[in-house]
């Protein structure tokens, strides 16, 4: 079957897929712990009834048993060298079961295993796994492939694209979605469907790990598009634990109830996954010759994606921003990372510019004496693990491109290919297999045209060519080339002239903006300037700084002028948080008491507060008694009635110890002595005990609330501290342990404070002790940290009424 | 037993809610304002880019089941009823592992050191959540490969630590996961550096299809 016969073959109708295979081949007899493609393989007569059944069901496509049939998987039961036959023999028998009645689809799953950087597998490891499955496959005479059942688009990436080096059978793709519209591995419907249509799959769609009403919603989010027609299989619902046991306990009649709202989302193709059986097929089938499918949607606008997300690059939307600060021209600071192959450095630009609002990021390798082809393979990979934003990969070379478009998890853009013979000749053909989007620059092999007429030849010159692939204008972004003002006044407007003609004629453009100023003193003026008029003819995106504010601005403010920011929402949003933030800084700017300082854990205004109620004449120990004080009280009120959690008691904690710090100085001695003279407190985490996060917080609050603590750290051995209590003169010694393993150093230490004659109280607390445990040798428990400050204080209270 | 398995540079789902719950967080009684908002909401940000997960995994045949022990295939006994119990339906086990690395903890050190209690709080609250994730990730990520056999995993784990499942018996699991190549170690008292590392064992189940 050709891929224009499979794109006609859904004109008909509702294609029906098969169901379950491995469970209805369980029942026949197949070993949990066998390989299934290898028992399946050798029990010809159990595959043939359970396929068969489903033709008869009214099966259209049939899958071969062979999902687990790569060579990555099959090497996990020693059968690896038989990768080829086992997947020949498999496709023969789904040939025989069809007996001419059903297409036959190559089955192809995960390994099992994930690819660089999540697993060890590498992309080419993965794509040969396949590769051996396919040869077997294509021998046993399938009519088109299916992978299925995929939660890593790099790893689906690397199955289609084993199956297009091999064939130009059609692909259907389909990926498992969880609860929350992601794979596991995180991405969402609508990326997987861009990255994987663009790459070459004739059908793309869910099945496996929910139910149908989960995948109404999946196949909605996919639809508006989808160039492709959808597929679903979705599970007999979703999985529960009934008797130790999984069960989908979903009946056919229920699960075939939505089939209407599957169509009805956008569905071509209805079939079952986990838990469904020939029943459930023959009902879908039946329901759905009454189903009319709505066809694959025709876009007229740009699609690119990571493995994280997509973007639209759309003419009546906001203008996109490619951020042009990953290119080492002219930067010396990238440069030197580059040669030094210092990706943190590559990362941080990525995040820099993301947070400055790009939408795509321009990555350019270009150093002199630099393996390109490493250089930027790793660019993507480090940018693809930092930031979320497709990427434009910025490259003359086609070995360079091509080894980073084989890695890069999604949909890029090349930047640029242009009327030069070799390079269309070279790099078309590569965006083609990728299925990347590419920047159309209208240059040839006798340099750059001057006149705008000239470069509009050269555009329509390469749109051909680049038909003859597929590509439709919606692939291509034509640059309107810049050229400097500095070298000539008409520069600008030939650059506009462009543009114009690219809008009337349906090409989104793009500009590299700051070539308009090269040579110029104060270059971002003219940029800015050049950025407002290429808007105002039509510009769709800019490489540019995304760290200008200037340019920002222009850009945000050009789009509301254009209507391209319908009710200046964004630019409303954007501005609005802005004057919210200068707000906030007056807000902080007006000084708060101080006593809401500590009530609002405002650590760094609270020193001005307390000096400022120092100069209005009040003495140190009035701003304790009436202000820090009862708001510290205030807040472990507030934390007893829940309504501050854990980080707003310290938060006030910290505040409070801002303000003694600043304090300090204007404390005579005798005032200072009613502070911090509540008791003296020796602190320790146990012996063998490493977690201390919870002691340090007792320690802050202890302290806060008048307390001298002598803090001994973690691991301490019990005699270090008993020397400790004597020698500070404790009355009260504070022990903490996080493991069942370490809280039998607390008797140990209690029973040597005892032997030593201490009369120290000894309080305890953390994750695994109660209060059986603590009173069992004596000592108190401290339910958590605040609960300690307030056992501490009735110790002391005891002790100087005792 | 089959090989070790390592997962590394994943971004596990998780509900930021559970931090919040780490905390003391009420719903409905607690009140954030906007700037404590911001802090916590940065802060966990900031936990989520230094957390450097790493995940192992490895299935292992359950040999016997006494409904006290479960001896598996390699002689190790692992104890406790509540576990017994868990794998009374199978006959295979994955045990795991997950850490948030040594980076966080460092940071955590910091602030706690910078007088940034509440920030380090917040941010080991987010390391246990995201290392927890690793776990649920894992879970899944195993349920999925497992469902093509008919199998599937069962809905709970286990850690040592948990009931009368004691702490003591990380030691077998840093040994059958080689945990130290994950950058893991166990002291003398079974605790996990760093801090944030986590292990569990989970049973392998049938798939009941009718």
């Amino acid at each position: 079957m050709t891929r224009k016969e499979f794109r006609k073959y859904f004109d008909k109708g509702i294609v029906i897929l098969d169901g379950a295979t491995g469970t209805q081949l369980h029942k026949r007899g197949m070993p949990a712990d066998a390989c299934p493609e290898k028992w399946a393989a050798e029990n010809p007569e159990a595959l043939i009834a359970v396929q068969r059944s489903y033709v008869e069901s009214g099966t259209h496509i049939l899958y071969t048993f062979s999902m687990g049939g790569n060579a990555i998987k099959l090497a996990e039961y020693g059968l690896r060298s038989q990768t080829r036959e086992i997947n020949r023999r498999l496709a023969q028998l789904s040939r025989e079961a069809a007996s001419g009645k059903a297409l036959v689809a190559g089955d192809i799953s995960s390994c099992g295993m994930l690819l660089e950087p999540c697993g060890e597998i590498t992309f080419e490891q993965s794509v040969e796994s396949y590769k051996e499955q396919i040869r077997g496959l294509l021998e046993g005479g399938v009519d088109l492939f299916v992978i299925e059942t995929m939660m890593d688009i790099q790893e689906t990436r690397s199955a289609l694209i084993a199956i297009r080096e091999l064939c130009d059978l059609p692909v259907m793709v389909t990926m498992t979605f969880e609860d929350g519209m992601r794979t596991l591995m995180g991405i969402d419907p609508v990326t997987a469907l861009v990255t994987l249509q663009s790459l070459g799959a004739d059908a793309v769609g869910c099945n496996c790990s929910t139910g149908p009403a989960e995948m109404v919603e999946i196949i909605k989010a996919m639809k508006p598009y989808a160039k492709v027609p959808l597929i679903v299989k979705p599970n007999a619902g979703k999985p529960r634990l009934v008797d130790g046991k999984t069960v989908f306990n979903m009946d056919a009649n229920t699960f075939c109830s939505y089939a209407e709202a599957l169509v009805g989302a956008g569905a071509n193709a209805l079939g079952g996954c986990c838990g469904t059986t020939p029943e459930y097929i023959r009902k879908l089938s039946a329901i759905a010759g009454k189903l009319t499918a709505e066809k694959p949607v025709e876009t007229t606008f740009a699609m690119v994606s990571s493995n994280r997300q997509t973007v639209f690059i759309r003419r009546d939307q906001p203008l996109t921003v490619i951020g042009e600060r990953l290119n080492p021209t002219g930067k010396k600071i990238l440069r030197e990372a580059l040669i030094r192959n210092d990706m943190d450095k590559v990362a941080q630009l990525a995040r820099e510019q993301m947070e400055a609002g790009a939408d795509l990021l321009d990555v350019n390798a270009g150093v002199p004496g630099l393996d390109e082809k490493k250089a930027l393979t790793d660019m993507v990979r480090a940018v693809m693990d930092a930031v979320p934003l497709p990427l434009c990969l910025d490259s003359s070379s086609p070995e360079a491109l091509e080894t980073a478009l084989r890695v890069y998890p999604g949909r890029a853009v090349i930047n640029s290919i242009s009327g030069e013979k070799d390079k269309m000749e070279r790099i078309l053909p590569i965006a083609a297999k990728y299925g990347a989007m590419f920047i159309l620059l209208p240059i040839d092999d006798a340099g750059v045209p001057e006149r705008a007429e000239d470069r509009i030849a050269i555009i329509q010159r390469v749109y051909e060519a680049a038909r003859f692939y597929g590509f439709s204008k919606e692939d291509i972004l034509v640059d309107g080339v810049v050229m400097t003002v500095a070298a000539g006044s008409n520069a600008a407007g030939e650059t506009l002239k462009v543009l114009k003609w690219c809008s009337n004629s349906g090409f989104s453009t793009v500009i590299g903006l700051s070539n308009v100023s090269f040579g110029l003193p104060a270059r971002e003026n003219v940029n800015a300037a050049f950025l407002a008029m290429a808007v105002a003819g039509g510009l769709t995106s800019a490489i540019l700084n995304p760290n200008s504010r200037q340019l920002m601005d222009i850009k945000r403010a050009s789009d509301v002028l254009k209507a391209r920011d319908l009710d200046a929402r964004e630019y409303i949003r954007h501005y609005s948080a802005m004057e919210s933030k200068s707000g906030q800084v007056q807000t902080a700017k007006k000084r708060p008491a101080v006593f809401d300082a500590v009530l609002n854990g405002m650590s760094g205004e609270i020193a001005g507060a307390v000096l400022a109620d120092l100069d209005k004449g009040l003495s140190p120990k009035e701003i304790i008694d009436n202000s820090l004080i009862p708001a510290i009280r205030k807040v472990g009120e507030l934390y007893e009635e829940k309504k501050y959690f854990l980080p707003q008691l310290i938060r006030g904690a910290e505040a409070m110890e801002r303000a003694m710090e600043a304090l300090a100085p204007y404390l005579d001695k005798e005032a200072y002595a009613d502070i911090g003279k509540k008791g003296t407190v020796v602190m320790a985490t146990v012996k063998g005990d490493i977690h201390d996060i919870g002691k340090n917080i007792v320690v802050l609050l202890l302290r806060n609330h008048g307390f001298e603590v002598v803090d001994l750290g973690k691991d301490v051995p019990a005699d270090r501290i008993i020397q400790a209590a004597k020698d500070n003169n404790a009355d009260i010694i504070g022990l903490s342990a996080l493991m069942t393993t370490t809280m039998t150093e607390m008797p140990k230490v209690a029973g040597m404070a005892a032997k030593a004659g201490l009369k120290a109280g000894i309080m305890v607390g953390g994750a695994v002790l109660d209060r059986e445990y603590a009173e069992s040798f004596g000592a108190c428990y401290a339910k958590d940290a605040y609960s300690t400050v307030k056992l501490a204080e009735s110790l002391v209270r005891d002790m100087g009424s005792g | 037993m089959d090989n070790i398995k390592v997962l590394r540079a994943i971004r596990p789902s998780y509900n930021r809610n559970f931090i919040l719950s780490r905390l003391g967080y009420k719903r409905g009684i607690t009140g954030i304002n906007e700037d404590f908002q911001k802090l916590l909401d940065g802060t966990v940000k900031r936990a989520e880019s230094l957390c450097s997960l790493v995940l192992a995994y490895r299935m292992v045949g359950i040999d016997e089941n006494t409904g006290e022990n479960v001896r598996l295939e390699d002689g190790t006994v692992l104890s406790g009823k509540a576990l017994s119990r868990m794998l009374s339906q199978s006959q295979r086990a994955v045990l795991m592992a997950s850490t948030a690395g040594q980076r966080i903890m460092e940071e955590i050190r910091t602030l706690m050191d910078s007088g940034r209690a509440s920030e380090a709080v917040i941010m080991d609250a987010a390391a246990s959540e995201i290392a927890d994730a690793g776990l649920d990730f894992l879970m899944e990520y195993i349920g999925t490969s497992l469902r093509r056999q008919g199998k599937a995993l069962t809905k709970h784990r286990f850690s040592p630590g948990y009931g009368d499942f004691c702490i003591e018996q990380q030691a077998h699991f840093a040994r059958l996961l080689e945990i130290e190549k994950l950058g893991i170690s166990i002291t003398e008292t079974f605790m996990l550096v760093p801090e944030k590392s986590v292990l569990a064992v989970a049973g392998i189940v049938d798939i009941k299809t009718d």
